[in-house]
């Protein structure tokens, strides 16, 4: 069988890039709706020139040929809420053959989600206030504030000009702001530097899937793919997950292609997503691990990594079992990611990204069989409820006909950034969180059930009705979460009691992110289902 | 063996009903409206029901027909089919069955073709007996102990869990003596009391007091 070639110039570029990575630390998501259909296509006809695609970029020191264009100043990116295509004019018949989750929009799958209490839609920020007014959603990370300032002027003009396309304000900022014109987000900053970091301390964006045809480098492969069986530390440990998990119109997991929405031109190469507005309260966090990290054997450094299954640092509880060994490893990565960039010769400099790239691989060349009591990493720890490798079969060899069976058809791909400012004030109030965005084939099955079944439930891992320590939506009365210890160790397990809900949804919906073919089509109101 | 696994009994009857109406409702359905009405869980009145571990009910109104080349058929009545999981024996269940709950039993099962002479727990045993269907159906949440000691153990168990989240951290010597006081209080060799409340779903509706059920055969 030969694997499908993606053409990487028509699909969006935020599908197969993390821009974070390539030096994008500031963001703008805005939205818009559409008055008029006509205006509405005239808006997306004459941004689709400029939608960043997933074709590789030109960047210093890579062997990437010569042709590829260099990286961009900003990145744009456009998407549709099932609403959105409605007035652009798809027609009826195609807008039938969409699913329905996609078509309800995120507000209406409250319950799936546990958007409920603080994180209820009457909680959300205005602009999701209103049903079904967010029509288009374009999102712009730039590499400074001045670029994307330029680029979101630009935008503006296109819709000025379009006459029929209004932007929709009504986001909260900081200082009690709730009308701001643009979803702000920007990475946090440590010494002037952009970091990986979320308002918990966290390193975060570690661990993307790894889909064939994305021409993504090897190296990625170990951790991000599915699991074969073999050494997790191996690069036989690992496969590639199929496309069609990933994006619309390829063989999934299940050897099939994914449901897609008719005409097959507007679903090739396209995906959905869902865009999260996430509060976090960083008092309360700070607070209980202050407080019940006092208690915990290890403190409260020691509390945080069992709570995600990594240290701070982004070190794996798998991997690095003490705080020493994490510190040590994050050291020492630091160090040689410097290397890279110190290197004096080309030849330097592939010895250093090579000891860099050995180093990296820590970060994700683990599974669970060798801690299947929880005694490292939680049963219930963040990246083992998110992305249990093969921790489903619980040990047993060969419970199904493959190891990832349970888990290879609920991977998502995260993007996104941090937004707020939660420094100066480390509080619960004011306006500092993430903005999460998931991107898969089908929003149901992969998205929806992480969030509902392995985030807010924890039947899958034989852990009755606990929720994820860190983004469950606990009840008012306080969610729980058992840190089990090594069988070995005489030390009972600890019980995180009381838990009070770190993390509130404060807006969002689903969205559908066309490939650059059908988004000139969506512009020229050409799509034709029959 | 059809219908046992190890001390697990599973049962599945269909009921013939008498095909008539009522009032322009047809029996079918009005036995669909009374079991819409019939509380749950706790309120059950099978909750009562000694060694029941799990019971459904629900009308067969016809097979389906599932297309061409499939030979269509149908069921020549309306069945009230129902479904249980206990412990033990299947006659002395059914008779302990009817001495807790006739009422609820007759309210659903009068419209049965026949059912009119059943007014005995030895008449209601043979009726469900002869609408017996063998099969190998069990309800896979459960092991083959009396009910009187499953819940027991649910019950200790949701206590012992419980009592470690209080408790950790304590020194040995306060935490020795509040295991002493928590093993007065939920005396987990007396099945009777304090346990958990057949059909219960949680451990804040579900302690009592009281004796739960007879005592297994």
């Amino acid at each position: 069988m030969t694997d499908a070639v993606l053409d990487l110039h028509d699909i969006q570029g935020n599908i197969v890039k993390a821009y974070g990575r390539y030096g994008f630390p500031r963001g703008r998501y805005v939205f818009f709706a559409v008055e008029d259909g006509a205006a509405g296509r005239a808006f997306v006809s004459a941004l689709a020139p400029s939608i960043t695609t997933s074709a590789p970029w030109r960047v210093s020191g890579s062997t990437t040929s010569g042709r590829a264009a260099p990286v961009p100043e900003v990145t744009i990116n456009i998407a549709f809420t099932y609403h959105g295509l409605r007035e652009l004019g798809v027609p009826r018949a195609s807008l039938q053959t969409f699913p329905d989750e996609f078509a309800m929009g995120m507000r209406a799958r409250r319950d799936i989600l546990g958007d409920d209490h603080k994180s209820a839609p009457e909680h959300w920020d205005p602009i999701w206030h209103a049903a079904d007014q967010v029509h288009i959603m374009v999102a712009l990370t730039g590499q400074d504030e001045r670029c994307l300032e330029r680029s979101y002027q630009q935008l503006l003009d296109h819709a000025r000009r379009a006459r029929g396309v209004r932007l929709l304000v009504g986001h909260r900022g900081p200082g009690g702001a709730d009308n701001l014109e643009y979803q702000p987000a920007a990475a946090l900053y440590q010494n002037g530097e952009p970091t990986a970091k979320e308002h918990f301390g966290y390193t975060d964006g570690i661990g993307d899937p790894f889909f064939k045809g994305t021409g993504a480098h090897e190296a990625n492969l170990i951790g991000g793919g599915k699991p074969t069986g073999l050494p997790p530390e191996t690069a036989a440990g690992w496969a590639p997950l199929e496309t069609g998990e990933f994006l619309l119109g390829y063989r999934d997991e299940a050897h099939e292609c994914p449901e897609a929405p008719s005409p097959k031109l507007l679903a090739h190469n396209g995906t959905f997503m869902a865009y999260r507005k996430l509060h976090q309260n960083v008092a309360s966090f700070d607070s209980y691990l202050e407080h019940v990290g006092r208690e915990f054997p290890g403190g409260k450094e020691a509390l945080a990594a069992k709570f995600a299954g990594r240290w701070r640092n982004g070190a794996p509880l798998s991997k690095f079992p003490t705080q020493r060994d994490a510190d040590v490893f994050a050291e020492r990565w630091q160090r040689a990611k410097l290397a890279v960039v110190q290197a004096q010769s080309r030849a330097e400099r592939e010895v250093a990204k090579q000891r860099f790239a050995e180093l990296n691989k820590q970060f994700a060349a683990f599974d669970y069989r060798d801690d299947l009591s929880g005694g490292r990493c939680p049963l219930g720890g963040h990246i083992r409820r998110a992305n249990p490798r093969s921790a489903l079969e619980f040990g047993a060899t060969l419970a199904f006909e493959d190891p990832g069976a349970l888990s290879n058809r609920r991977r998502i791909v995260r993007r996104g950034l941090p937004y707020g400012d939660s420094r100066s004030s480390r509080t619960d109030d004011g306006d500092h969180g993430i903005i999460f965005m998931a991107l898969n084939a089908s929003l149901r099955r992969q998205f929806e059930f992480v969030q509902q079944q392995w985030m807010n439930y924890g039947n899958d891992f034989r852990l009755a009705n606990e929720r994820d320590a860190l983004v469950g939506n606990h009840p008012p009365e306080g969610g729980s979460m058992v840190v089990q210890t090594d069988p070995k160790d005489p030390r009972p397990p600890f019980f995180c009691n009381k838990l009070p809900r770190f993390v509130e949804t404060r807006g969002g919906d689903y969205f559908f992110i066309p490939s650059l073919t059908a988004l000139r089509m969506i512009g020229e109101g050409s799509i034709d289902p029959t | 063996m059809p219908n046992e696994n190890g001390k697990a009994y599973g049962l599945t009857a269909l009921c013939p009903l008498i095909d008539d109406s009522q009032n322009d409702r047809s029996y079918a359905a009005i036995i669909k409206d009374r079991l819409r009405a019939m509380p749950l869980d706790e309120a059950s009145p099978f909750a009562a029901v000694p060694n029941l571990y799990l019971c459904r009910l629900f009308v067969l109104d016809d097979v389906f027909f599932q297309g061409h080349p499939a030979t269509e058929d149908h069921l020549r009545s309306k069945y009230l089919v129902f479904v249980a999981e206990l412990h033990g024996k299947l006659a002395p269940f059914l008779e302990g069955m009817w001495r807790h709950a006739a009422p609820a039993i007759r309210e659903l099962w009068e419209l049965c073709i026949d059912f009119k002479r059943v007014q005995s727990p030895r008449d209601f045993a043979r009726y469900i007996e002869r609408c017996q269907v063998e099969t190998t159906f069990y309800f896979n949440g459960s092991n083959d102990l009396p009910l009187a000691e499953q819940l027991k153990g649910l019950y200790l168990k949701q206590e012992l869990a419980k009592f470690a989240r209080e408790h950790q951290g304590r020194d040995a010597v306060s935490l020795q003596r509040a295991f002493r006081a928590f093993v007065e209080r939920v005396e987990p060799s007396n099945l009777a009391r304090p346990t958990w409340r057949a059909g219960a779903s949680s451990l804040d509706v579900a302690v009592t007091g009281e004796a739960n059920s007879e005592a297994s055969p």
